[in-house]
């Protein structure tokens, strides 16, 4: 023991402000074939990302075929005109690599990513799968029963069923309705001529991207791109579905009964924004100090004040049309009212009552503070430099949504929550015993009758 | 044959605080970033039966504020400079990590600090019953409410003798987290959270000797803490195979087959744990291959070995697809946990198996954060910092003969444990 304090322990330290990180230098080019190519060098680590993204999304499901999309992304890697599935799937393991294949409302992708060594073999891969994928019908039928599996098995996950309802009420009649996987009855409706004419019509086109980063000299890999991938297919770009869901009259609950359940899963939320609305920065500190960090109010008043859950939090999710705005926890049963009179009170404070100076400073700083944490690996970096071309979007967005989030102000605030939130018009969902919940709910809005 | 010549290292500096705080230094000035991970060797095991989930209430507790840290102030400050905090308790340790921007390193120092060193003055009922109130509330989160949720505790039970520490789960039960008194919490703490209990590694940018003369200013006045009480020698396995089947609200069977395994770090864990990877990661996997793709008995398949201290877990877990029962399911299991035992599993799922391994060490380097939990979680468990390269030439050296001796010991049907979770018949 020393016995003597050199520090003072009564005083918070003090540091200067928060430094803005640059986003890292990245190249993106459009090849004569029409591929686009997006590269950032992060030298590290000898580890490579790469991501193919393909324009053509859940957005476009036909009705009917919910699911389409997500299945002819996972059918891209099951056998190729070069290979089975499983003589591809072990050369890419084999290198220590992965292999994946996926599709989310907007795009679809594929990425591979393993040591940097491999980077050429894991760009012809990705040529491979993309263009030239032969949907064998052993491995279609497979894959749409394992979808089904897992669709079966979700039905006990609380919080997935509570998504599904959640979707099912906000987007009714949009292109947003369902479950990107898609439901059982749909996915025993698709055909593997479904799959084929999807690929054909929404992937197989000429304004696909390629996103690499990690250990790479981007000019090779533009150079290796443009070899590998020359006879990229001509094709025109389906343009996104309008999606304007319609708010309800007033407060509309679901309750999903769960007899035995050990407590409620809560989603309360409406339509939100989509990812080019100009308010997205302005939203992204409001929803910080709402409900997007541990010291956020709902977070702070749901857990910390009245022990109702473990943790609640809310998100504007977004997409190329409005995607939801949604709080989500999960409660004790017997607080499940009590918690979204909470909720729906922090929505209404945020649209009466200006923030305080310090609750904005702290979200701002909050914000671009952990932003750099986000550029540390080579799939963060693929991860944000995907939005770019996915959504059309100019080079310095990155910089210029920090930019916009530090000139936020207070009446920034008022005036967004006034637009965007509308707990007068929330869907609302409850996972749990019904019996229970009911009473509960009694006087915050129209519980719908079961099976509407 | 490594596809690369460069193996991942993280270089660091050790050293000891008078008190018997361990400190280690990782420099990395990438980004202005400062990673502050603080482990402490004190986890479920630690606790008595009766008294179980007081480590994992703790970790709720440290972030309730100390004598110059205000409730709920420990996130407040972070987050306002730009910063994230979070902890987790498992079997055989606690850990508390902050990654701030690098110019605030004194502000995670202090906030650590303090909890260590002026916890108890700031500790009331009013504070223990509200985060009691949140545990229950994340037991029922992530056990009660959870299909196959309650599977692991279980298995942990049939698994492990009474008296075995592993035998209760790492949350606690519910009575035990309702019954735990203010002065039981106390005495935990004074027990285990003292500086010469506990490991802190600092990753990211910043000078070294600067880091060190800091840590030392903050952490070099508290008190080394009591000397901590000898738990008792885990008693020896089970013999003889035990089997139980659940009924829970789920859709799918779900066969669990375990067994109690080597201490991580040993040659054997890094046998079974290769073993694991070979046998089950990936899609062209010998598991996942035959009963997911192939036969289509399984929904999932995953095997595993836990990293823990006194003996580990290692299982073998596949989900049913519609239409399977488990009793099949767990005959498919069993020809490949004999086929493992009988003969080594072919050159190239070794390969596989390796190079996967080599990619996820790189990608265990790339955040400080990552680093700083390595280099602690090494010099906790090991007393060595530098511990990863001797992981990685475990790994290297291990042969596919070693890895079937590992199937052949420990893999045993007469030392095992099966746990069937079946869909509860509803009305």
């Amino acid at each position: 023991m020393s016995g003597i304090d050199r520090v003072d322990r009564s005083r918070v330290p003090q540091a200067s402000r928060v430094q803005v990180v640059k986003f890292p230098p990245f190249i993106r080019h459009r090849l004569p074939c029409g591929l686009t190519v997006v590269a950032a060098r992060l030298p590290r680590v000898p580890l490579v990302t790469m991501e193919l993204v393909l324009q053509g999304g859940a957005q476009h499901d036909p009705a009917g075929r919910h699911g389409l999309a997500t299945l002819v992304a996972g059918m891209l890697d099951e056998g190729t005109a070069r290979r089975d599935m499983n003589t591809l799937a072990a050369s890419v393991e084999r290198a220590g690599s992965y292999l994946t294949s996926s599709a989310n409302w907007d795009a679809s992708f594929v990425q591979t990513g393993g040591l940097a060594a491999h980077w050429r073999e894991g760009l012809s891969t990705l040529a491979e799968v993309a263009l030239e994928p032969t949907f064998p019908a052993v491995e279609f039928e497979r894959l749409r029963r394992q979808r089904q599996a897992e669709l079966i098995g979700r039905r006990d996950q609380p919080d997935a069923l509570a998504e599904e309802h959640f979707t099912r009420l906000l987007f009714a009649r949009t292109a947003y309705d369902h479950m990107l996987v898609g439901d059982l009855e749909s996915l025993e409706a698709i055909t593997r001529d479904d799959v084929t004419s999807f690929y054909s019509a929404h992937l197989a086109a000429d304004d696909a991207a390629l996103v690499a980063a990690g250990d790479l000299d981007p000019e090779a890999v533009m150079r290796v791109a443009g070899e590998i991938f020359a006879h990229w297919p001509a094709a025109t770009r389906h343009a996104p579905p309008r999606v304007e869901p319609r708010a309800p009259e007033g407060v509309s609950i679901r309750l999903v009964d769960r007899p035995q359940a050990a407590q409620t899963e809560l989603r309360i939320g409406h339509a939100g924004i989509s990812r080019l609305d100009p308010d997205r920065s302005v939203l992204r500190v409001l929803n910080s100090l709402l409900g997007g960090k541990f010291t956020s109010r709902i977070n702070l008043n749901l857990r910390e004040r009245h022990g109702y859950t473990y943790g609640a939090s809310s998100r504007f999710v977004e997409r190329f049309g409005r995607g939801p705005f949604v709080v989500s926890c999960a409660v004790s049963s017997e607080h499940a009212g009590a918690a979204t009179r909470e909720v729906l009170g922090e929505l209404n404070r945020l649209r009466e009552e200006l923030v305080s100076d310090e609750e904005l400073d702290d979200a701002r700083n909050y914000l671009l503070g952990v932003f750099p944490y986000a550029l540390q690996t080579a799939d963060d970096l693929v991860d944000k430099l995907e939005d770019l071309v996915v959504y059309g979007l100019p080079n310095d967005d990155f910089e210029r949504h920090l930019h916009n989030m530090m000139a936020v102000t207070k009446e920034d605030i008022l005036a967004s929550a006034q637009r965007h939130l509308h707990p007068e018009k929330a869907y609302i969902v409850a996972v749990g015993p019904e019996a229970a919940l009911t009473p509960q709910f009694d006087g915050i809005g129209t519980i719908l009758p079961t099976g509407s | 044959m490594p596809a690369t010549s460069v193996t991942p290292e993280i270089p660091f500096r050790e050293y000891r605080l008078a008190n018997g705080l361990r400190l280690v230094l990782h420099r990395d000035r990438t980004l202005p970033l400062v990673a502050i991970n603080l482990w402490y060797h004190v986890g479920s095991r630690h606790e008595l039966p009766g008294r179980t989930g007081l480590a994992h209430l703790f970790e709720h507790m440290l972030f309730q504020g100390s004598e110059h840290v205000g409730t709920n102030d420990h996130f407040r400050y972070v987050q306002q400079v730009g910063g994230v905090a979070n902890g987790s308790t498992w079997y055989d340790r606690t850990n508390y990590h902050e990654t701030l921007p690098a110019q605030h390193l004194d502000l995670g120092l202090w906030l650590e600090s303090d909890r260590m060193g002026f916890l108890l003055p700031a500790l009331t009922q009013e504070k223990l019953d509200n985060q009691r109130d949140v545990v229950m509330n994340e037991r029922r989160q992530r056990v009660d409410n959870q299909p196959y949720g309650r599977a692991f505790e279980r298995l942990h039970e049939l698994l492990y003798a009474p008296g075995h520490p592993y035998r209760w789960p790492v949350i606690g039960s519910m009575e035990d987290i309702a019954a735990a008194t203010l002065d039981e919490v106390r005495d935990f703490f004074r027990v285990y959270y003292s500086p010469d209990n506990a490991v802190l590694t600092l990753a990211g940018d910043f000078d070294l000797s600067e880091a060190q003369d800091r840590v030392e200013a903050w952490f070099g006045d508290l008190a080394t803490g009591p000397v901590r009480p000898v738990l008792a020698t885990p008693p020896a396995a089970i013999e003889g195979e035990r089997r139980d089947e659940i009924s829970d609200r789920v859709q799918l069977p779900r066969v669990y087959l375990a067994w109690e395994g080597p201490s991580y770090g040993t040659d054997a864990w890094y046998a079974g744990s290769l073993l694991c990877v070979a046998l089950g990661s990936g899609k062209s996997s010998p598991l996942y291959s035959d009963l997911v793709l192939g036969r289509q008995l399984a929904k999932d398949v995953s095997a595993f070995i836990f990293p823990t201290e006194l003996g580990a877990t290692t299982a073998i877990v596949a989900t049913a697809r519609p239409g399977v029962s488990a009793a099949d399911l767990e005959h498919a299991l069993d020809e490949h946990i004999e086929r493992a035992a009988a003969a080594e599993l072919p050159g190239p799922d070794f390969e596989r198996a390796r190079n996967q391994l080599l990619r996820s060490a790189f990608a265990g380097i790339e955040t400080v954060e990552s680093k700083a939990e390595q280099l602690s979680q090494f010099a906790t468990y090991f007393g060595n910092p530098g511990f990863l390269q001797r992981e990685l030439s475990a790994y290297a050296e291990t042969s596919p003969e070693a890895a079937r001796q590992f199937a052949k010991r420990y893999w045993r049907r007469d030392r095992r444990t099966a746990l069937t979770v079946v869909p509860e018949t509803r009305p």
